[in-house]
């Protein structure tokens, strides 16, 4: 058994204490995220690294050639895999070593991300067909989890849209039924087909009064942060994790039980969301333009060639 | 906006104004914030809402809503029957069908040899060999926790180990409560009606059918077949006094006596009388269950009684004398 | 996918309710009052879903071994049955089938937001859901059978929670989704308490425009309240029932 992340009594009354004067221990305030760091790599396709505060995530797409299931023959296959290693943190059990239930956090996890990428229909899986019913790529995305500070889910959310925006496939003829490849160096390789980028939003919760006024009362005064980091996230009362995309459709909204909120407040998160949501992927795009930038540079790109010669 | 559908509408507003008012939870009781809130309610400044579906008790200023099934929940000086589900340090844990299970202490049991006897650690070593884990006992609340859980004694002749019969147990709220819990019924058999829902039907020991054997003579004229068997269960151990017979191991033994198949018969006969019952909701209490008893004569062999429908009707059929009689 | 015209223009959907109906919602209380200690069978339309609870008890056939009772509150225990003949399609679901596990823990945490924790220190309860036949509506259903379940069980809860399916169709909001316009749109369900406007619990999986959510959660209270109403009088009856010859 893995041992829970223990708060003190004292820390816990400190850390609310000050919520309720709407201070946080990091100096920012109640719905304001923390910067997020985008790093993408140079000299490969498909891998970027995401941090947010201290919590750090990375995610790298690879792609292959297989055969589409047998009840979707015009689409391809795209998969995302979460193992949440005690790399991140010794609160997560490795589930491949032990074989053991995996916890609820780490279901919910897996499953939000889950459903805000793959069946928001970020990636266009009609476009990974080849040829029907017998080839298509399967894409797959692995997030590995490298440090754990609280909002696992919006950081990985970042984290698998820019891996996919950056990633390349090489590109190809068909043949009859033959496909042919080629080579980085033949063909530049060609992007992913990408039709929106949702990105998540969790919020958290807080009671300042007892459990009856947030029944029967209507003061309403809950207590409402966004990007909690670890020690909030183990001291929050319920969360909302909202995915929402730059035209401002709401792809996923859930909330897992947990505090009641009044409606009207939990529409207020929605916009609050919807208005951070450009910045955000705004930030996404830059990163991805400035590397492809780069990249299209045939300078440094011979260079490079000649320095691979020579080691 | 308006959701269109067309439902019955509220019956419960002429019983609202009958003495026991029905509430639901969530729903607000009182404003009057003079009241004491008691089980089943919340409240929040000076409203008291309900927390369970029950009838609003409203006993000298203190407001608590019963609920209209629920589990057990003890009180001091219940008489219970329970199961042994654990042996642990100088206690038993005991199923009482309530929220938490029941502990009886090794301290308040009667061990052989006498009351007075000392208990030494050897007793503590030997608790397998008294009650284990599966044995069913009566018992008394003795006293209770502060979560609500209780602590259980066996000192006296009545209570203690059970033998020679059948469990049944039915939903604790219908067992009216009342001075005496356990009960002589025509036919040589006894039962206890426990507080919890749990009862046990019994031979009626020895010593105590030769009291009662008088008072059921007559009810037993049917059953004569009983009366006229040869054969006497633990004819050999009459002589034994009720003093010797606490003091010996013979309180804890798991043996049972030798039945006769018409006592059997008798035992499974009120076991599908105290079914039907629970199955009809009726308060169970002895009147009630001797007149299931004689009315399900009226239907002939024991094995039909397992029938939901006769069962359904010897419960109507208790329901019906009790009103003639009443109104007799 | 064969084009079926969900919404008329006369504002018929294809089961013939408006908008703004619900479908036929009936409840039972206590239907097995001997395998536990409170049951409950919720239809919704097409959808049936049986709920047995037992507890609070201090040893849960669920619980895992090693598990501590917890001294604050009840340990909650959720299974939930799908059985391959409930759906239109026959399929046999894996054990861990993730969106069960999903929708199990979302219901968990609502209800242990619902329940009167402090009434229950060191117990465990069983919570069971067997789904008979699904026509849309699965979290909505599940979360109205556990509620009248655990209020037949006697066990103290804050309020009711309700819960309903609201979907969209180009720019009109329909209450109370069946499969057939589960399949095609969007839809989130919310999980209200009581009488009030506060959500407990919301899902939804599809794109959504954020313009339109707030008609759509509007409408969704309304029904829940409706909802609430409903299942309220099943419980006076029933429990009318179950005191009359004590």
């Amino acid at each position: 058994m893995v041992r829970d992340y223990d708060i003190s009594n004292n820390e816990k009354q400190f850390v609310l204490a000050a919520l309720e004067q709407n201070i946080r221990l990091d100096g920012r305030k109640l719905l304001q995220m923390r910067d997020v760091h985008i790093s993408v790599s140079r000299d490969e396709y498909g891998y970027a690294e995401v941090s947010l505060g201290k919590t750090k995530v990375a995610c790298r797409v690879t792609a292959e050639i297989t055969k589409p299931y047998e009840d979707r023959p015009f689409d391809g296959i795209f998969q995302i895999s979460t193992d949440i290693s005690p790399i991140c943190s010794p609160f997560f059990e490795s589930g491949l070593t032990t074989g053991s239930k995996q916890s609820n956090d780490e279901i919910l996890i897996s499953r939000l991300i889950e459903k805000a990428v793959r069946r928001s229909g970020a990636l266009d899986l009609e476009s990974l067909c080849i040829i029907a019913g017998s080839k298509c790529w399967a894409v797959r995305a692995d997030l590995q989890f490298l440090n754990y500070d609280g909002n696992f889910i919006d950081i990985s959310s970042i984290a698998v849209m820019v891996a996919l925006l950056h990633f390349r496939k090489p590109d190809m003829e068909i043949d009859g039924n033959n496909v042919i490849l080629f080579d980085e160096d033949q063909r530049n390789p060609v992007p992913l087909s990408i039709l929106h980028i949702p990105l998540c939003f969790t919020f958290q919760f807080y009671n300042p009064n007892d459990d009856e006024e947030n029944i029967k009362g209507n003061l309403n005064n809950e207590l409402i942060l966004l990007d909690a980091n670890l020690l909030e996230e183990r001291l929050s009362l319920g969360s909302m994790t909202l995915t929402i995309n730059k035209n401002k459709e709401l792809c996923q909204m859930v909330k897992c039980g947990g505090l009641n909120i009044d409606a009207s407040m939990i529409m207020n998160c929605c916009q609050h969301a919807s208005n951070l949501v450009d910045d955000l992927t705004r930030k996404i795009n830059d990163v991805i333009k400035k590397d492809s930038e780069l990249r299209k540079n045939p300078v440094e790109k011979e260079l490079q060639v000649v320095n691979q010669r020579e080691t | 906006m308006i959701i269109s559908i067309s439902v019955p509408s509220k019956p419960e507003a002429s019983d609202t104004k009958a003495g026991s008012s029905v509430v639901t939870p969530g729903e607000l009781i009182t404003d009057d914030p003079t009241w004491m809130r008691g089980h089943g309610t919340y409240f929040l400044n000076d409203k008291t809402y309900s927390s369970v579906a029950g009838t609003v008790l409203k006993v000298n200023k203190l407001l608590s809503v019963v609920p209209f099934k629920g589990r057990y929940s003890p009180e001091t000086g219940d008489h219970l029957v329970g199961r042994i589900i654990d042996v642990g340090q100088k206690r038993w844990k005991v199923d009482i069908g309530g929220e938490h299970d029941a502990v009886l202490m090794l301290g308040s049991v009667n061990l052989p040899g006498g009351i007075l006897r000392r208990k030494s650690e050897s007793d503590e070593l030997q608790m397998r060999n008294f009650l284990k884990e599966g044995d069913l006992l009566n018992a008394e609340v003795q006293s209770l926790f502060s979560d609500g859980s209780a602590s259980l004694h066996t000192r006296s002749l009545k209570y203690g180990k059970l033998r020679n019969g059948v469990f049944v147990a039915v939903p604790s709220k219908l067992i009216v409560r009342a001075k005496n819990h356990s009960h002589d019924l025509p036919g040589n058999v006894s039962i206890i009606l426990g507080v919890n829902g749990y009862c046990w039907i019994y031979k009626t020991p020895l010593s105590s059918a030769a009291d009662h054997s008088a008072s059921t003579a007559k009810t037993n004229a049917e059953l004569s077949s009983a009366a006229s068997g040869n054969y006497q269960p633990g004819q050999g151990s009459v002589s034994i006094t009720r003093l010797e017979q606490e003091s010996s191991w013979d309180i804890y033994s798991d043996k049972n006596d030798a039945l006769s198949a018409s006592i059997k018969d008798t035992i499974s006969r009120y076991k599908n009388c105290l079914l039907s019952l629970s199955q009809c909701n009726i308060g169970i209490n002895e009147i009630r269950l001797v007149r299931a008893y004689e009315i399900s004569l009226g239907y002939g062999d024991t094995n039909l009684l397992f029938r939901e429908e006769v069962r359904q009707s010897i419960g109507e059929d208790v329901i019906a004398q009790e009103k003639m009689r009443g109104a007799g | 996918m064969s084009r079926l015209e969900l919404y008329s223009p006369e504002g018929l959907r294809v089961d013939g309710r408006r908008w703004n109906e619900l479908r036929r919602f009936e409840c039972q209380i206590n239907t097995h009052p001997n395998a536990a200690d409170g049951s409950s069978y919720v239809q919704q339309g097409n959808s049936k879903v049986l709920c047995l609870v037992k507890g609070p008890m201090e040893h849960g056939a669920n619980l895992a071994a090693g598990t501590k009772l917890d001294p604050n509150g009840p340990v909650l225990s959720l299974n939930i049955n799908y059985p391959p003949f409930a759906s239109n399609e026959r399929k046999k679901r894996p054990k861990n089938d993730r969106r069960l596990q999903e929708i199990s823990i979302i219901l968990k945490r609502c209800f242990m937001k619902t329940i009167v924790l402090k009434n229950y220190s060191r117990t465990a309860i069983d919570i069971n859901l067997t789904v008979l036949a699904m026509d849309g509506g699965l979290l909505a259903c599940f979360c109205n059978a556990i509620t009248l379940a655990l209020i037949d069980a006697g066990i103290s809860l804050y309020d009711y929670v309700s819960a309903v399916s609201v979907g969209l169709y180009d720019q009109t909001p329909l209450l109370d989704m069946n499969a057939l316009e589960e399949n095609d749109l969007s839809f989130v369900t919310i999980g209200v308490v009581g009488d009030s406007d506060k959500l407990n619990l919301t899902l939804c999986e599809d794109k959504l425009p954020l313009d339109k959510l707030e008609r759509l959660i509007s409408l969704g209270i309304e029904g829940c309240h409706r909802l609430k109403e409903l299942m309220d009088l099943q419980v006076r009856v029933a429990g009318g029932q179950l005191q009359e010859r004590q």
